[in-house]
């Protein structure tokens, strides 16, 4: 068996896809989370100019820096002749023209002048810039610190159980980028596991093999060869992201201050405990989808075969994806702390709920214990099917045939 | 008569349907250490069903499979070679280094294997082959490597399922060559074939199956022995019509000699005495050697439940 995992593990790791995979998995994650960021911003930037007619003398400078952050840019209405500020429109030298007066002091009020129908999204930037400098203004005037008071002040929380602390908006993006990670990574191991399966049954080369050894020993050698190729990766990611972290962002900040924003981000990423907690969850998950994984692959013939035949474990792997946000949002429901408990959801989802901060450790522990158990049943069930399967040709198997191959299985 | 400790591979009664269709009935077959036995019968006689039972692939729904004179479990692995008849290949991988980890899961060591991996690639013309990939070779060369494969780890037993199928003539030659040669050091070989010639230059042994059932089996030698009396050349002079008899089963011309063959038990004296009484000159009346394709057409027919034994012979190649 030691052969069967050397092999699977340096066919893999010399492989051109290893190293393709290396290098672009962190690049699809980074691009599934920043590209909708980076398109959000590209289309503010799509609106050049406006320009401000400030009737009361002190609004603009406080809407000015704040169009500015969304991405307008500002100048001050030349005069105050509107036939002239309306032809500055109508002529497409500024994009629109918003008058401020004492009525927006007042109410919030202001008036748009524009050749086309504003965006929601610009009516919503400009509005909230005029209610807030209006607002400032006002809270100002009768002596209230309007900066701290509009940042929605601030809640000190001093947790008086044992729960871990660490909520907070970092601990958010770690938990749902985290379990997000997991799905991947657990998704991508347990296919590799079948299609070497499939490649082995197809090419028949597994009746050479199965002639020398016991079709679980096969088994087991392949997934922990293919366990061993995911640890290597996860090492080569982690060591990276915490070069990256440590030393790499500083340097870059030292080097261009406009990124000072980058800054912030080693203190968001997850500790040494976590990564532990993060490779232990991965590889419990791995462990067991690759054992149903396996089976799929051993009891189809074609990859399309196989295709159909891994939807329902597909399933079992999106449905934590999608209940991510709900239960980051309210960890210690019963709903989140039930799906979590389920072994099959408990990598992504008990993850998200102890970066969350709503997991007692009672729980960890159970959903480590009840992952551990169902590696131990789905390899009896697997392993089984797998024996069978593996030598099987023809029809895909039925759910009865499959029960008869568990049954009368060695 | 050797004993079981004497026997490489022993099958007992062994039978294998799938759905409705019977692939190997009652099948008992005793192969002794040190023999070249050829397993014989035309395309879907149950060869392939019989090996891959041999083989653990498949488990026999009756019978017992005995290797080495001990359950097949614990011999096979490091005992036994076995080229299946679809060929695999890992085929991204180098050669040499699947011929190293095919040695590896029978308990060879992984220096070792190299060594003989190498020395074997270099026997069979395919030293600077070495270190390509598996998929760069041409399917006969495939195949050379996989049937290094089988025999790296020097088994004592080595079944192969049609191993001639897509070799060129020379290297059907080679392979033959290397066969007498693992013989010679002493492994015991059971292969299948359909093609009859090879099977009669080959093989000590023989085991001829047809539709499931055995036909026969036993040693080639004597088997062609106990046949001599089933063929008749006959060189004469005169008019033939003497030779349509209750003896003779059927005619075929061979060089100017007519052949008969004649049916189970029958007298090859009565047959002389018959074309003396019809008057033709006999020059010359000879007890032919059968070839196996001959004795397997007439023990086909014979056996019981075979009534379609013909149209499964005439797939026979001779």
């Amino acid at each position: 068996m030691r052969a069967v995992v050397r092999r699977e593990y340096l066919q893999r790791v010399r492989s051109k896809v290893f190293v393709v995979s290396t290098i672009a998995t962190p690049l699809v994650l980074a691009a599934v989370f920043l590209v909708p960021m980076f398109f959000a911003d590209r289309s503010q930037e799509r609106e050049r100019k406006i320009t401000v007619l400030d009737a009361t003398g002190v609004l603009y400078d406080r809407l000015a820096p704040r169009l500015l952050e969304s991405g307008w840019t500002v100048d001050r209405a030349p005069g105050g002749d509107m036939a002239e500020l309306r032809a500055l429109v109508e002529t497409g030298m500024t994009g629109g023209l918003v008058v401020v007066d004492e009525r927006t002091l007042a109410t919030g009020e202001a008036t748009l002048y524009a050749e086309d129908s504003p965006t929601p999204f610009d009516r919503l930037t400009l509005r909230t810039a005029v209610t807030r400098a209006a607002l400032e203004e006002s809270l100002e005037r009768s002596g209230v610190d309007a900066q701290a008071m509009l940042g929605g002040g601030n809640l000190n929380v001093e947790l008086l159980s044992d729960a871990p602390s660490g909520a907070g908006d970092p601990s958010f993006w770690v938990a749902y980028i985290g379990a997000f990670f997991l799905y991947m990574v657990i998704l991508m191991y347990a296919v590799a596991v079948m299609r070497a399966t499939l490649e082995e049954k197809t090419s028949r080369i597994v009746e050479v093999i199965v002639s020398s050894m016991k079709p679980w020993h096969l088994m087991l050698g392949k997934i922990l060869g293919v366990g061993a190729v995911s640890l290597t990766q996860l090492t080569i990611w982690i060591v990276a992201g915490a070069l990256l972290g440590s030393a790499g962002l500083p340097a870059l900040v030292t080097a261009r201050p406009e990124l000072a924003d980058l800054g912030s981000i080693p203190a968001a990423l997850p500790g040494l405990g976590l990564v532990t907690l993060f490779v232990a969850f991965f590889l419990l998950g791995f462990f067991m989808y690759s054992g149903l994984y396996a089976c799929v692959g051993a009891m189809c013939n074609t990859d399309q075969e196989a295709q159909q035949a891994q939807a329902p474990l597909v399933v079992f792997l999106v449905v934590p994806v999608l209940m991510l946000i709900p239960v980051i949002q309210n960890p210690t429901s019963a709903m989140a702390t039930g799906l979590s408990l389920f072994p099959l959801f408990s990598p992504m989802l008990m993850w998200a709920r102890v970066v969350g901060g709503g997991a007692p450790a009672w729980q960890v522990g159970a959903s480590l214990v009840l992952m551990a158990a169902s590696i131990v049943a789905i390899a009896w069930v697997a392993g089984r099917i797998y024996s069978v399967g593996i030598l099987m040709t023809g029809k895909r198997p039925t759910l009865p045939e499959l029960w008869r191959w568990v049954r009368e299985a060695a | 008569m050797t004993g079981p400790g004497g026997l490489a591979l022993r099958l007992e009664r062994v039978s294998k349907s799938f759905r409705d269709r019977k692939a190997v009935s009652d099948l008992s077959l005793d192969i002794p250490r040190g023999v070249i036995c050829g397993l014989l019968g035309p395309n879907g006689s149950g060869k392939t069903t019989t090996i891959r039972m041999i083989m653990g692939i498949l488990r026999p729904d009756q019978g017992t499979v005995t290797l080495f004179g001990a359950a097949p479990e614990v011999a096979r692995r490091a005992k036994v070679g076995y080229l299946p008849e679809e060929r695999g290949v890992y085929k991204k991988m180098k050669c040499l280094e699947f011929l190293t980890f095919l040695a590896e899961i029978r308990d060879v060591g992984r220096a070792e294997g190299r060594r003989r991996g190498r020395a074997w690639l270099d026997r069979l013309g395919l030293g600077e082959w070495a270190d390509k990939r598996v998929e760069d070779l041409s399917k006969g060369m495939q195949q050379k490597v996989q049937f290094i494969g089988t025999v790296i780890h020097e088994p004592e037993l080595l079944v192969l399922d049609e191993p001639f199928s897509g070799l060129d003539p020379l290297n059907q030659d080679v392979l033959e060559t290397i066969v007498r040669d693992l013989r010679a050091k002493g492994a015991t070989i059971l292969f299948s074939t359909h093609l009859m010639d090879h099977a009669e230059r080959l093989c000590e042994r023989v085991c001829l199956i047809s539709q499931a059932h055995k036909v026969l089996d036993g040693d080639l030698r004597e088997l062609k022995a106990a046949e001599r009396k089933g063929v008749v050349a006959v060189e004469f002079r005169g008019s033939d019509r003497w030779i349509e008899g209750p003896e003779v089963m059927r005619t075929e011309r061979v060089n100017g000699d007519v052949h008969l063959f004649l049916k189970e038990g029958a007298d090859h004296q009565a047959v002389l005495r018959r074309a003396v009484d019809a008057g033709v000159e006999v020059l010359r009346f000879e007890l032919v050697e059968p070839r196996l394709h001959d004795i397997f057409v007439r023990h086909a027919r014979a056996a019981p439940g075979n009534d379609g034994a013909h149209a499964a012979a005439s797939g026979v190649h001779a």
